[in-house]
């Protein structure tokens, strides 16, 4: 074989194993914290799914209820346009975390209540249409 | 009023000495004269690029990152590229 | 001056580059010399007006002019004077200026540089540079103009302000170093593009974009370390990367770059891998301008994504003509790119530096992967999925660890042919120093990846001390220095080998940075005064805690003393909950904050978060995360940094 066809196979066989590996990865990942499938409040409800799952909605106002024996537990109410979801949450919350804030939460359904590991709030803002997280794009009129 | 004028009596100056700027060359005689600075400034760095290869190639044989053939007809290669560009130099 | 100023400002450079383009153009088709000079001079008109405009919009953040949108946003009367030259690029609009800023200024640089040089090639390098240019004038001028006025019906005497959040240094220097590096790439593309439509693919273009690739790479680098930087001092999760879209956007054209920096030296020294070199630098441009699109998209749910906007489709027809036109033309040049000479032995240089390229083009591949996924499986399955860290992590840790190895092989084989007898000479020491290194570990009871890691990188730290005791040994065969002058004409003679080695040194220290996350322990609890608890051997007394009044924040303070498993004394750490904009009426607007307090040695930090507090009860709810050898991480980014400016010191010429 001269070394153009060495060459040339060489690199097929790398490009085969490339792709078997990530195809590999892909469909059996080590931890069942790799990929999640995000789903709606509805879905969630109505198909009573138990398998780990995301769900991203509003925390809706005057929901979120802190533990009296542990201050950091909590519960609060998730709202999907018109479905609501009540949320077990155990851990540091994020300093962005209140009412009206858009939230993605992970974790499992169980008897009506959702039992949630990570909580994300979306990023301090930077560029338009995230303005709502530094509460409504509102210009007041201050006394000087 | 006075704003008015000197915001766009400004900006009338900043647009027309930039296009005055740029237009300028057309204004020209047709130039050919230019192909030859450039070819000897090109030339020259060529050389320069050249010389610096052969250094690197006795530093590398040095090392022993090259065996002694490929020094030797590596050298000679650089050496005749570097000679062509010489002669095209003196040529212009 | 006024902001109209500066709409009309853009409008000029925009017409300037339309003009350019066909100016241009024409002295291809007919070579006069004057439409050349004049195309050149429109091309620096357009510069003219862009840095004109930026100046303005600077001017009028400066000046807190809320009669303009874009600074009634992202500044208020009393945000900071540093932040407010910062807003420039806190913003969508400003921030595509901004990009235009800086291709302006490497445009200019390029033009100047290049007046008496490559005078076939630079026609169709302003050319290609302009356009990009134009792309980024149509958005600033009629998609998202910075300059347009606030739409309220009142006078608005105050502005919304900087979220405290991106109050901080880095966060302003960030953005822009990633910018010199995602926009530096143009012109290392530019004269790509202008070698293709030439047809001239000798290596005298190559040895002048190498510099600018380096440079770019440079920045690239410091922008994506800074940002994980500011992510581990600012966010309190804990990490420096998480693998968020927005990360894996400047990694993804990071992974290229590193690529093309390495093949391109065959490329200078053996002209071969042309076709190849030229794939890497579209692939690497076409990824910065994809990045760039992926943060402004919404295409992505990120933490840092915004809505839905019309720039996304925008964004995608660009990065789809620059794929099309430019391998449209590669095929065009098919012929001229064809190697002269082909790859002789696997145990070569060459062979080397093309296994890892192909190893940086996969990892690249394989983030891409894992970033796309989800908008895969949603357009295939209707199933929306997010991958997170582990996913990635699974796939990249292999395929790092492989790059790692090849980092140490590579140097210590010969052009062409590697004999058995140079094989055994130049990689006994080292993989010598690798095995013991493994076995010491798995002795003392490591496994894993773990050991892997530390083992290859005693490994390369080995073979990198190898190259420079041979190096200064020929020296000192040949010329009879002492050693240190033999190291120092060493380096100086051959900067970018030598600064390149320093440069794997300092990854070197960044994986072992890396491999720390295997040890990684966290613990929340909550303590009154005087009570203790303990984490990873450590144990935290609260011996205070006390509340504040500041200008712009309240804060409650925990004073935590540490000690360690003997009783010895570590350090107090003081982290803080902050109240931003606290007597703000409206409590939507009032902002909590954590302010963490950092102990950091090599070994390892000690990571303390005040999440919460309970003043009646005087409970305070503490985080501790001790994360093992972060600081390699930031060490090893400096020498990196350090190696790169040794490759790139200038010579006299």
């Amino acid at each position: 074989m001269n070394s153009n066809k060495k060459f040339f196979l060489m690199i097929t066989g790398i490009i085969g194993m490339v792709i078997f590996w990530i195809s590999w990865v892909s469909m059996n990942p080590a931890d069942e914290k790799a990929m999640t499938t995000f789903v709606s409040v509805d879905e969630l409800i109505n198909d009573n799914i138990n398998r780990r799952s995301k769900l991203g909605g509003l925390v809706k106002d005057g929901s979120i209820a802190i533990s009296k024996t542990n201050y950091l537990d909590c519960t609060f109410v998730l709202k999907e346009g018109n479905a609501e979801l009540n949320v077990k949450y155990g851990r540091t919350r994020p300093d962005l975390f209140k009412d009206g804030v858009e939230v993605i939460v992970t974790g499992e359904y169980l008897n009506g209540v959702f039992y949630a590991d990570e909580l994300q709030t979306k990023c301090a803002s930077r560029y338009e249409g995230d303005l709502r997280n530094e509460s409504s794009y509102n210009l007041n009129e201050i006394d000087s | 009023m006075i704003d008015f004028i000197r915001d766009y009596g400004l900006i009338l100056i900043l647009f027309i000495i930039p296009v005055i700027f740029a237009l300028q060359p057309l204004f020209l005689p047709r130039i050919e004269k230019m192909h030859i600075q450039l070819d000897v400034a090109e030339l020259k760095r060529k050389k320069l690029l050249i010389y610096r290869q052969i250094k690197e190639l006795e530093m590398e044989y040095d090392i022993g990152n090259i065996n002694e053939n490929d020094f030797i007809s590596g050298r000679a290669t650089l050496k005749k590229e570097v000679s062509e560009v010489i002669a095209a130099l003196k040529s212009l | 001056m006024t902001p109209i100023a500066g709409g009309v400002a853009l409008n000029l450079a925009f017409g300037f580059s339309i003009l350019t383009v066909i100016t241009l153009f024409l002295h291809t088709r007919n070579g006069d010399q004057r439409l050349f000079l004049t195309g050149q001079r429109l091309a620096l008109g357009i510069s003219f007006f862009v840095f004109l405009a930026t100046f303005i919009l600077a001017f009028q953040l400066i000046q807190s002019n809320f009669d303009i949108d874009y600074v009634a946003r992202y500044t208020s009367l009393e945000t900071p004077f540093i932040y407010k030259i910062s807003a420039l690029w806190a913003g969508q609009s400003g921030s595509l200026l901004f990009w235009l800023f800086i291709l302006s200024i490497y445009t200019t640089i390029v033009i100047l540089q290049n007046q008496r040089k490559h005078n076939s090639l630079m026609p169709w390098v302003i050319i290609t540079l302009v356009i990009v240019q134009i792309f980024f004038l149509i958005l600033t001028n009629y998609v998202t103009n910075p300059f347009k006025p606030t739409d309220a019906d009142f006078i608005v005497t105050n502005g919304n302000g900087l979220n405290p959040l991106l109050q901080n240094v880095t966060m302003a220097i960030h953005p822009p170093t990633l910018y010199l590096g995602f926009v530096g790439f143009s012109v290392p593309f530019g004269f790509a593009i202008s070698a293709l439509i030439n047809g001239d693919t000798s290596p005298l273009w190559v040895q002048s974009i190498r510099r600018w690739a380096l440079v770019a790479w440079l920045f690239l680098s410091m922008g994506i370390i800074l940002g994980g930087w500011w992510a581990y001092r600012e966010l309190g999760w804990g990490g420096y990367w998480a693998w968020d879209p927005v990360e894996n956007a400047s990694f993804m054209p990071w992974l290229t770059a590193t690529a093309f920096i390495h093949s391109i030296i065959i490329q200078e020294k053996k002209d071969m891998l042309r076709l190849w070199n030229m794939s890497l630098i579209i692939m690497t441009f076409t990824l910065c301008i994809f990045g760039t699109f992926l943060t402004r998209s919404g295409v992505m749910s990120s933490v840092h994504s915004f809505t839905a906007s019309s720039l996304g489709p925008i964004f995608l027809t660009f990065v789809f003509l620059i794929i099309v036109v430019s391998f449209g033309l590669m095929y065009f040049r098919r012929n001229e790119l064809k190697s002269v000479r082909k790859m002789e032995s696997f145990t070569s240089r060459e062979s080397g530096f093309l296994f890892n390229n192909m190893v940086f083009v996969v990892l690249c591949f394989s983030v891409f992967w894992g970033t796309l996924f989800p908008v895969i499986s949603e357009a295939v399955r209707g199933t929306k999925i997010t991958v997170g860290p582990p996913f990635f992590n699974q796939m990249n840790i292999p395929i790092g660890l492989i790059l790692l190895a090849l980092t140490g092989v590579g140097p210590l084989l010969a052009w062409r042919k590697t004999g058995r007898k140079s094989l055994i000479r130049n990689f006994t020491f080292p993989i010598l120093t690798g095995l013991s290194t493994a076995i010491i570990l798995l002795f003392v009871g490591f496994r894993g990846y773990v050991i892997i890691s530390f083992s290859l990188g005693a490994f390369v730290t080995a073979t990198i001390g190898t190259e420079f005791a041979r190096g200064i040994y020929a020296r000192r065969k040949k010329f009879n220095e002492s050693i240190i002058k033999a190291l120092i004409r060493m380096v100086s003679k051959n900067r970018s080998r030598y600064g390149g080695y320093v440069v794997h040194l300092g990854i070197v220290f960044m994986f072992v940075g890396f491999t720390g996350h295997a040890f990684d322990d966290e613990k929340e609890f909550s303590l009154t005064v005087g009570e203790t608890d303990h984490v990873a051997g450590y144990t935290f007394e609260l011996m205070k805690l006390s509340e504040a009044e500041r200008p712009n924040h309240y804060a409650w303070i925990s004073d935590l003393r540490v000690t360690n498993q003997e009783g010895k004394f570590v350090t107090n750490l003081h982290p803080e909950k902050r109240i931003y904009f606290h007597n703000n009426p409206d409590p939507n607007r009032r902002q909590p904050h954590s302010e963490l307090d950092i102990y950091t040695t090599m070994n390892q930090d000690i990571y303390s978060i005040f999440s919460g507090v309970d003043s009646e009860n005087g409970v305070a709810f503490i985080k501790i995360m001790v994360n093992p050898l972060v600081r390699w991480v930031w060490v090893g980014g400096f020498i990196l940094v350090f190696g790169t400016m040794v490759a790139l010191w200038p010579r006299k010429d």
